[in-house]
């Protein structure tokens, strides 16, 4: 089936408009409802991602998965976040991001923290792997943070 | 843990009458054990369930509802109700549209307590 495409512009939208549409849902349904709906949506869009690129299951080195991520959202892929890094950490995944959607346009020192991006993050891990993980945002660049760091723990 | 939460939920599901299925979820909106009807995604609903009890206790707090016991939703194929499980998990019940609603409320009322020892 045909899609509409932007002839004029394009494929790219401004922050300041995703934003608008967080911080819109966050006051009509709250944080914490809004936060569930943009991890899970994030999961989605993360496993549908790395299934369009053929990634299902394709690999556990973290350090191709992180190339295939970056690329894949980064600066030459939807922008959403760069990947700069992924480290296994035992029981624990580690992904280092930066210039994160999520923490755009917040002032240094917000309690924000990443949903869409680190559930994105969170679904194309779970579909590369094939792991069941669970995921929390730790480091943050707007509390002295160099990276916004997720960490996901693999779930039995 | 995930394996008696499993088995309490079975037991609930496939011992009370009417009711069709129950999980087990998260705040945060991820399964933590399930026994649903086939054809219904486990994640999806996870995320749904937390997400429509925290937006219940929204609304119970904004417009002065108080502290919500549950949530109900009535539609004509049966029941779906929310219950918070103590601070670490929601149940959600399916029962159909025969279930006695004085009834389904003590069988979960049950269910929730021997939940809410095993996660503890």
């Amino acid at each position: 089936m045909a899609t509409v495409t932007r002839a004029n512009l394009g494929d790219f939208s401004s922050i300041v408009c995703f934003k608008s549409v967080i911080t819109g849902m966050e006051d009509a349904l709250g944080e914490k409802a809004t936060a569930i709906s943009l991890i899970s949506a994030g999961r989605a869009r993360g496993k549908a991602l790395a299934k369009s690129l053929g990634l299902s299951g394709a690999s556990t080195d973290l350090a191709k998965i992180a190339a295939l991520l970056n690329e894949a959202v980064g600066q030459n892929g939807t922008r959403l976040t760069a990947v700069d890094s992924i480290t296994d950490e035992g029981s624990m995944i580690k992904v280092y991001c930066s210039e994160t959607i999520c923490s755009a346009g917040e002032e240094i020192g917000s309690p924000r923290k990443c949903t869409f991006s680190m559930g994105a993050i969170w679904g194309a891990l779970e579909e590369v792997t094939g792991l069941k993980l669970r995921g929390i945002h730790t480091e943050s660049v707007l509390r002295g943070g160099t990276h916004d760091v997720f960490e996901f723990t693999k779930v039995d | 843990m995930a394996n008696a939460l499993g088995a309490i939920l079975q037991n609930f599901v496939a011992g009370t009458a009417d009711i069709q299925g129950a999980a087990l979820v998260s705040p945060d909106g991820l399964p933590l054990a399930s026994t649903l009807p086939s054809g219904m995604d486990e994640e999806r609903t996870s995320a749904m369930s937390a997400a429509m009890l925290s937006l219940g206790e929204r609304i119970g707090k904004e417009l002065a509802r108080g502290e919500v016991d549950r949530i109900l939703v009535e539609g004509n194929n049966g029941y779906g109700i929310l219950m918070g499980c103590g601070e670490e998990a929601v149940l959600l019940v399916l029962a159909n549209q025969s279930a006695k609603q004085g009834l389904l409320m003590l069988d979960i009322k049950k269910a929730v307590s021997q939940l809410k020892a095993a996660l503890n």
